[in-house]
C-alpha cells in the first residue's frame, strides 16, 4: 500500500513541475492543474473503493449491472426524444446487444464468470452500445425528417413501408458504426489501444495483450453493430403506421 | 360495373381529417371523372395536398371513405393501390442511379419497350433511359417521375403542384403533356394554386377553402366562387 502511494507520489512530481513552470511563465494554469489533480485523486480512490466493494459481493455486482444498464438506457432514451417509447426502445437495444455479447463471451468461457471480469466487460459493452443506440436512433429520425418527401415518393411508387425505410436504416446504422469500424481497422497503427497497454503494464506478454485486445475489439464491433441494427429496426416499427404508411413524430406538412 | 362508376372511378364520401386538434378536411364529398384533368384549387392551407394524400392512403382520414371503381381503398392492398394511383410531387424526386434504375425502382424486370414507351409518353426520347440522373434538368426530372408512374400502368395520377418548381418552358411542356396522357383514359387530379393553369389544362375543378369544398364544376364556376383576387 505504502509502495503504491510512493509510486503515485512520484508521478505527482511531474504535476508539481508543471505547476512550477506555469508559475514561472505566468501561464495562470496552477489552479486548473491543482483542481484536476485533486479531483482525479478523490474520484479514482472513490471509484476503486466502490468497485472493490462490488467485486466482493455477487448481489452488489448484479445491482451495479442494472444501474449501468438503467443509466445508459435513460441517457440514450433521452437522446431519442420525439420517438415514442424512446427509453424502452433504448433499454431493449442496449440490453439485447450487450446481453448477447456477454452471453457469448462468458458462455464460451472466454473470460471467467467472476465480478472482476463481468463488471468491466459489461461496462465497456453497455457504454459503447449506449452511444451506438443514441447515434443510430437520432440519425435515423433526422434522415426521415430531412427526406420525408423522398420517403413519400418511395411509398407512392408502391413500396412497402419497411422497404421504403431501408435506405435510411442503412445510412443511420453505418454512421453509428463508423467509429468502431475505424478503431478496428486502425488498431495498433495510430495508438496502442487500452486493453493492449493494460495487459502489457499488468505484466502480460505482447501476444497475450494482442489476444485480449482482439477479443475486446470483436466483442465491441459485434455488440455495437447489433445495438445499431436493433435500434433502427425498433424505430422503424414505431414509425410504420397502418396501410403501409410512415408516420413521423412531427409531420412536416401544412 | 355501373356507368357512373366507370365514368367517375375515384370517389370521396364525407371525408374528414384532423391533424392534432386542427380540422384539415371537413366532410368532403366529390368524384373525379375518368379521362379528364380535375383541378383542385384553393389557397395555401386549404387542404388540397391532404385531400390528394388521402386518395392513395399516404394519409388516413378520420372519417368517410375513398372508393376506386366502387371498392373502398382501405380494402385494397396499399402497395397495389399506390401502383394504380400514381403520384407526382411538387419537387421531382429522383433516386440514386440513372433514369433506367428510376423507372425500374421497386419493380421486377420490365421489358425495354415498356420503359421506352413510358418515357416517350412523358415527352422524353427513349435514349434518356441510359442518362444519368445528375444530367437531368428539373423539368426533365419531373417528366422522368411521370414516366416512372406510367410504367406501373396507373388508372389515376395525382399531381401535387407538379410545376411549382419549374420554369415557364418546363411548365408549358408538362401542361401540354397532360393532354396527351388523357389519351390513356387516365383520371388525373391536379392540385394547383394557379387558376390560370387550372383553366389551361382542366375540364372540371373543385375549390377548397379551409378544408371544405366551396365550389365544384367547370373552371369558370370555380373562378366565380373564388372570393378574392386571382389564385395565382
Amino acid at each position: 500500500m505504502i509502495h503504491a502511494a510512493i509510486h503515485v507520489a512520484i508521478a505527482l512530481l511531474l504535476v508539481g513541475v508543471a505547476i512550477i513552470v506555469s508559475r514561472g511563465q505566468r501561464l495562470r494554469l496552477e489552479n486548473d492543474l491543482l483542481i484536476a489533480t485533486i479531483r482525479a485523486l478523490v474520484q479514482l480512490v472513490a471509484v476503486a473503493a466502490v468497485i472493490h466493494l462490488i467485486f466482493s459481493s455477487l448481489g452488489l455486482s448484479a445491482a451495479a449491472l442494472f444501474v449501468m444498464l438503467g443509466a445508459a438506457s435513460w441517457t440514450a432514451g433521452h437522446r431519442l426524444k420525439g420517438i415514442p417509447g424512446g427509453p424502452v426502445l433504448a433499454l431493449t437495444a442496449i440490453s439485447t446487444a450487450a446481453g448477447t455479447a456477454l452471453l457469448v463471451l462468458f458462455g464460451g468461457r472466454v473470460f471467467p464468470l467472476t465480478p472482476q471480469y463481468v463488471i468491466p466487460i459489461a461496462g465497456m459493452l453497455i457504454g459503447n452500445c449506449m452511444t451506438a443506440t443514441s447515434v443510430s436512433g437520432v440519425r435515423f429520425k433526422e434522415e426521415l425528417m430531412d427526406k420525408s418527401l423522398e420517403l413519400e415518393a418511395r411509398l407512392a411508387l408502391g413500396l412497402r413501408a419497411k422497404q421504403a425505410l431501408t435506405t435510411y436504416t442503412r445510412r443511420a446504422t453505418s454512421i453509428a458504426l463508423i467509429p468502431t469500424i475505424d478503431a478496428t481497422k486502425n488498431v495498433g497503427l495510430i495508438v496502442l489501444p487500452g486493453a493492449f497497454v493494460g495487459t502489457i503494464l499488468g505484466g502480460g506478454s505482447p501476444f497475450r495483450a494482442a489476444q485480449i485486445q482482439l477479443i475486446v475489439l470483436f466483442m465491441l464491433l459485434g455488440a455495437v453493430s447489433l445495438a445499431s441494427m436493433t435500434t433502427t429496426l425498433l424505430v422503424s416499427r414505431v414509425f410504420i403506421g397502418p396501410g403501409e404508411r410512415v408516420v413521423l413524430p412531427e409531420e412536416p406538412r401544412p | 360495373m355501373p356507368d357512373d362508376v366507370i365514368d367517375f372511378p375515384l370517389r370521396v364520401e364525407a371525408l374528414g381529417l384532423t391533424r392534432g386538434s386542427r380540422p384539415v378536411l371537413r366532410n368532403i364529398t366529390t368524384s373525379f371523372r375518368k379521362g379528364v384533368v380535375t383541378a383542385v384549387v384553393g389557397p395555401s392551407g386549404a387542404g388540397k395536398s391532404s385531400l390528394l394524400r388521402c386518395l392513395n392512403r399516404l394519409e388516413e382520414p378520420d372519417t368517410g371513405s375513398v372508393t376506386l371503381e366502387g371498392i373502398d381503398i382501405r380494402s385494397l392492398e396499399p402497395t397495389a393501390l399506390r401502383r394504380r394511383v400514381g403520384m407526382i410531387f411538387q419537387t421531382p424526386v429522383i433516386f440514386e442511379g440513372g433514369v433506367r434504375a428510376n423507372l425500374l425502382y421497386g419493380l421486377p424486370d420490365q421489358k425495354e419497350e415498356k420503359l421506352s414507351a413510358a418515357l416517350e409518353a412523358a415527352g422524353l426520347p427513349a435514349a434518356f433511359l441510359d442518362r444519368e440522373s445528375s444530367a437531368l434538368s428539373v423539368g426533365q426530372a419531373q417528366r422522368v417521375c411521370i414516366a416512372r408512374a406510367l410504367v406501373r400502368d396507373p388508372e389515376v395520377i395525382l399531381m401535387d403542384e407538379p410545376t411549382s418548381a419549374l420554369d415557364r418552358d418546363a411548365t408549358a411542356r408538362i401542361e401540354s403533356l397532360l393532354g396527351s396522357l388523357l389519351e390513356r383514359e387516365l383520371t388525373i387530379v391536379l392540385v394547383t394554386h394557379d387558376l390560370g393553369q387550372a383553366r389551361r389544362v382542366a375540364r372540371s375543378g373543385i375549390l377548397l377553402m379551409d378544408g371544405t369544398v366551396v365550389a365544384e364544376g367547370d373552371v369558370d364556376q370555380i373562378e366565380a366562387a373564388w372570393p378574392g383576387e386571382e389564385l395565382s
